[in-house]
């Protein structure tokens, strides 16, 4: 009789073996739901709504979200492959698959009697081997367009058709090395990702400087001007009301339309410093003016700039304010004191495209563009949500490679190979915790298992096949998935994240662990809050 | 100055139902003949867009977020600038397997199928559907069309198990996830700057659950982002929750989270918001909205958020049109300047509809005879008096040529003091002068009334005639265009209505503010935020001015 019980008769409780038992079947549960996804072989998810929208996802967070996973064990091993995503931006079925795999050959055990608190110490001298592994299996990389294109294809090609995952890889690449500087870490905000509902998913290209998601607000501003001084400032261009002259409280008419006037010339003032800095600098030469702001600019405003052949957009993004600064330079400007020269960027050409009713303003030709844009093209939504995804990965992916400055062996080649060296490893430990190293060996050959099923192989055939060609051959043995047969990774490039790995690994030992120490599972109290 | 736009934004379940009626109302009241020139400025609230096809569109320039399988029939992008893609057409980007899984497909009801077959919509006001038993969620009585921009959906919480997004503090973490902080601060974005002399926001949010956390955060964000730019909200509580077992209201939970709930919620309107007002068709609202307040000639049930929605649209659409005229120049920050004296933030509305007059009776005369206060309190707790009040009322309806009998043949009329008023308007402020003391009003009036064409509720009783005055024969035809009173009012009232709030907050059981700690708020930032309400009855006493 447990406790609560006694202060309590209507809460629920599951105990010990019970309690196990609701944990892994839990655990086996979504570990079915997400076998599918694994590699480029797997299975794209289509999520249609009651209303008809469509979503498609390979992604193992958002089938968790969508498919309204209550039960709290499914929700704790969720909660593991989201904080997955969040490190590391990859591997998020992966967890979920090992930590499955890891409760399955516990049951084993335990359904023999073994304490779980041992197969614990097992399941935790393997991790720290695994991790050593790891460490040993790492192959050191130059920072190259080569290097970082073969880890960007690895990870895109599982989440969209190869052709596109091709196209992708290069633009991720070639838009994370354009940012790179030096050693400095790379701040991945400074690729901005645009979406244009225009032609292909193929049609996805790099942008060597800034696509803005608005458009000149006036009919006589210039739709394309080149070698153009950009002005970035987040100062207010338009005329507001101040709270005095409002309401009940005006005497007169004409007090008003003084005051008014008054406030207007405020604002003209700055307008007319931006066009006087323009005159001095561009006047009788071929350059032109760009005006950017963050805040508002008035019809009024804007006509004055107009008038003056100048292109002034209004309310930009906050962040891009960062990013014009870094891709054109000049500086972000708050205030018009002594505006000069030194403060202006400077873009080769900047143009306009028009779509229906949206404007998308292209700043181009930057000399030395430290902030890109990456311009996702698609014809529907769906479809653009789906590449957003694939890109963010990517870049993630190719971030990781060069903070880790290397990468590991893929097609399941790590995999094998921990598990051999595991076996070797459960030789030299002594007494009951070896049998926690065996199954945590056996656990982690889910992930080539899986690959194989995925691809149509049988998982039997496929793992004996690599643990022969791994016993024979010191290199690292994966998997080809259109042949079946043993490869080396290396000779197809295709290559995995350290840090991924290496957080599956920690993650994972520790979140099955603590599933296998629950004893006790209730249910009492305030049940509809959540967490 | 052409048009000052206002971009609207609903927080909530609730609020999209008011959020529907609203526009419901605006757009079944377009006069499309041409003949007839409206008084009020439509673009302030709508905005013409265009499809790729180069089809002009006119839809609300509107935010919406609600949870998860709370949209029913409508499709999250809408149908407006795209068809819908056939799933098994799409495109995946994927060579090999595709799996696809299907929710059960939503079937839309008799009003939104003939909506979608017609050709001309306006048909639709002839016939009547059975909304009272058939509306499940807003979006089945919908009668605008959205941009593909409007709809938001948190996936992170299920409309359908109604107890899972109840505390501010998860609403305030739900802001800080990329799709809030990144995709939906730029639709604002992308709203505020197509907009040549943008003047505001217009927040409705549901102040009772979790959204009340995420639309404070979102206020927050909008205060910092658009400086100096005037945001009216308008906290509203449901009118009815389905957990009411009709007993007397324990300060247990759910009942406590949601005077926490309205706690933070109106301590972080106080700190962000230009102005906000409280809406709820109970007249006591804080934990349970029990007692319904009643209007003449209607007949509504309050368990329907159908039926209670609808009324309080119809005094949004009016106490609103003060900034949303033609001809004034009058703006949603002249309005929050006037109110804010002395910081006074909150503010009442009141609303009565329909204005009652007889069919073969003038203004003058239905003023005359007119008995208690011209309107009904709809914010809760709050009883409006008739002393020291800084008030703004909008009258439509009544045309000038309703004001008084002209020819002498009444001659009582002639007697009246008001007999010398020229407008509704001068007669109007002349009935509020006499009636009300040290007090400050203003008076806004339209000819033209609301519009309660389907599908608006039908629950006005049979003495409502078909222009909408009270006759004495139950009327044929339905009803088009009905008058409407409503009202703006600050005053002491409200720091009795902050004093109930915060008097209710004290009886709230150690236990429950544990548990509401536990989702995310320090026990201290509790107790300090109950604090804060006190200090803000301060502002409201009399003596205080």
């Amino acid at each position: 009789m447990s406790a609560i019980s006694l202060l309590n008769p209507k809460a629920e409780v599951a105990r010990a073996a019970q309690a196990l038992a609701v944990n892994i079947s839990a655990a086996k549960g979504i570990q079915d739901v997400m076998k599918s996804n694994l590699g480029p072989k797997g299975t794209v998810k289509m999520l249609v709504s009651g209303a008809g929208d469509i979503k498609i996802t390979k992604d193992g967070n958002v089938l968790l979200h969508e498919m309204q996973i209550q039960h709290p064990t499914a929700s704790l091993i969720a909660r593991a492959s989201t904080a997955q995503d969040d490190m590391t931006g990859d591997g998020t079925t992966s967890t979920v698959l090992v930590i499955g795999e890891l409760l399955k050959q516990a049951d084993i055990y335990v359904a023999e009697g073994l304490h779980p608190r041992v197969l614990t110490e097992g399941f935790d001298k393997a991790r720290l081997k695994t991790l050593e592994i790891l460490d040993n299996m790492k192959i050191p990389i130059e920072i190259n367009k080569d290097s970082l294109l073969d880890v960007a294809r690895t990870s895109l090609r599982t989440k969209v058709h190869a052709e596109l995952a091709d196209v992708l890889s290069g633009i991720c690449v070639d838009a994370i090395l354009t940012i790179r500087k030096d050693e400095k870490p790379i701040d991945l905000h400074m690729v901005e990702l645009m979406e244009m509902q225009h032609k292909t998913a193929t049609d996805t290209q790099l942008v060597k400087g800034l696509v803005l998601d608005h458009g000149s607000r006036h009919p006589d501003m210039p739709k394309r001007v080149t070698n153009a001084y950009i002005l970035t400032c987040n100062i207010s261009m338009e005329y507001e009301k101040s709270e005095v002259n409002s309401g009940f409280f005006y005497k007169t008419a004409d007090e008003r339309e003084k005051l008014v006037k008054a406030e207007r010339a405020f604002i003209e003032e700055r307008v007319i410093k931006v066009i006087e800095l323009k005159k001095k600098l561009c006047d009788g030469t071929d350059k032109t003016f760009v005006v950017i702001n963050q805040k508002g600019i008035d019809p009024m405003s804007l006509d004055m700039f107009a008038k003056e052949g100048i292109i002034a957009l209004r309310r930009a993004k906050r962040r891009n304010m960062e990013r014009l600064a870094l891709a054109c330079g000049g500086i972000a400007m708050n205030h018009l004191n002594d505006l000069q020269e030194s403060h202006l960027g400077h873009a080769g050409l900047v143009y306009e495209h028009v779509l229906g009713e949206n404007k998308f303003t292209f700043v181009e030709e930057c000399k030395i563009p430290q902030s890109v844009t990456i311009l996702m093209k698609a014809p529907n939504k769906h479809t653009l949500a789906q590449i957003k995804d694939a890109v963010r990965d990517g870049l993630r992916a190719i971030n990781n490679a060069i903070e880790d400055k290397a990468v590991i062996p893929g097609a399941g080649a790590f995999e094998v190979t921990a598990y051999k060296e595991l076996m070797k490893y459960k030789e030299t430990v002594k007494g009951k915790p070896r049998l926690g190293i065996a199954a945590y060996a056996e656990a982690l050959l889910v992930i080539p298992k899986v690959l194989a099923t995925n691809s149509g192989f049988d998982a039997q055939d496929t793992i004996v096949k690599l643990q022969e060609e791994s016993g024979l051959n010191p290199e690292p043995v994966g998997l080809d998935l259109t042949s079946g047969e043993a490869i080396n990774p290396k000779d197809f490039g295709i290559y995995d994240n350290y840090v991924v790995k290496k957080q599956i690994i920690n993650s994972c030992s520790i979140i099955a662990s603590n599933l296998l120490l629950v004893d006790e599972i209730m249910r009492a109290g305030l049940s509809s809050l959540k967490g | 100055m052409g048009t000052r736009e206002i971009v609207s934004l609903q927080f909530g379940h609730y609020s999209n139902f008011i959020g529907t009626h609203w526009w419901n109302i605006q757009e079944t009241g377009f006069g499309y003949n041409g003949t007839e020139s409206s008084e009020i400025d439509h673009d302030v609230l709508f905005r013409e867009g265009l499809t790729v096809n180069g089809q002009v569109t006119y839809t609300p320039r509107l935010l919406l977020v609600d949870l998860k399988g709370s949209l029913g029939t409508l499709s999250e992008q809408g149908n407006l600038y795209e068809p819908l893609v056939d799933p098994s057409t799409a495109d995946t980007n994927w060579n090999n397997k595709v799996e696809v899984y299907t929710s059960t497909t939503e079937i839309k009801n008799q009003f939104q199928e003939e909506l979608y077959k017609t050709k001309n919509p306006r048909e639709i006001f002839k016939k009547s559907f059975d909304f009272d038993n058939n509306v499940k969620v807003w979006s089945d009585f919908l009668y605008s069309r959205f941009h593909p921009r409007t709809t938001n959906i948190v996936s992170e919480y299920s409309h359908k198990q109604s107890s899972c997004f109840e505390a501010f503090a998860q609403g305030t973490e739900l802001w800080r996830t990329q799709k809030f902080l990144e995709t939906f601060s730029d639709k604002i974005r992308n709203y505020v700057e197509e907009c040549d002399s943008f003047q505001g926001f217009h927040i409705t949010l549901d102040a009772t659950d979790g959204f009340s956390g995420l639309s404070s955060s979102c206020i927050q964000y909008i205060e910092e982002e658009y400086e100096k730019k005037p945001i009216l909200a308008f906290p509203v509580i449901p009118s009815h929750y389905s957990d009411d077992k009709g007993i007397m209201s324990e300060p247990h939970f759910p009942n406590s989270f949601r005077v926490m709930n309205l706690a933070f919620c109106f301590d972080a309107l106080n700190e962000h918001s230009s102005v906000f007002v409280p809406l709820c068709t109970g007249s006591d609202g804080w934990i349970q909205p029990r007692t319904k307040i009643e209007f003449n000639h209607v007949t509504y049930d309050h368990k329907l958020y159908y039926h209670s929605s609808a009324i309080l649209a119809a005094a949004l659409d009016t106490f609103s049109l003060r900034y949303r005229m033609k001809t004034h120049s009058y703006t949603l920050k002249d309005l929050c300047a006037d109110f804010t004296t002395n910081s006074r933030k909150v503010v009442a509305a009141s609303v009565c509809l329909p204005f009652s007059i007889n069919e073969d009776s003038d203004f003058i005369s239905c003023l005359d005879k007119w008995e208690g206060p011209l309107t009904k309190s709809i914010t809760p707790n709050c009883s409006i008096g008739t002393d020291k009040l800084l008030q703004m009322f909008t009258l439509r309806g009544i045309p000038e040529t309703r004001l008084k009998n002209q020819l002498s043949e009444n001659k009582a009329q002639r007697h009246m003091p008001a007999f010398h008023c020229n407008s509704i308007n001068e007669m109007l402020n002349f009935y509020l002068s006499c009636n009300y003391f040290y007090t400050l009003s203003s008076v806004t009036n339209v000819a033209k009334g609301v519009s309660v064409r389907t599908p608006f509720p039908h629950f006005f009783d049979d003495s409502v005639g078909a222009n909408g005055n009270i006759c004495a024969t139950p009327r044929k035809k339905d009803l088009e265009d009905i008058p409407i009173l409503a009202g703006l009012h600050s005053g002491s009232c409200i720091g009795d209505m902050i004093e109930s709030l915060h008097s209710e907050t004290k009886k709230i059981k150690k236990l429950d503010v544990g548990q509401f700690s536990k989702t995310g708020i320090e026990m201290q930032e509790i107790s300090d935020c109950f604090d804060r309400l006190l200090d803000l009855t301060e502002c409201y006493e009399d003596n205080y001015l």
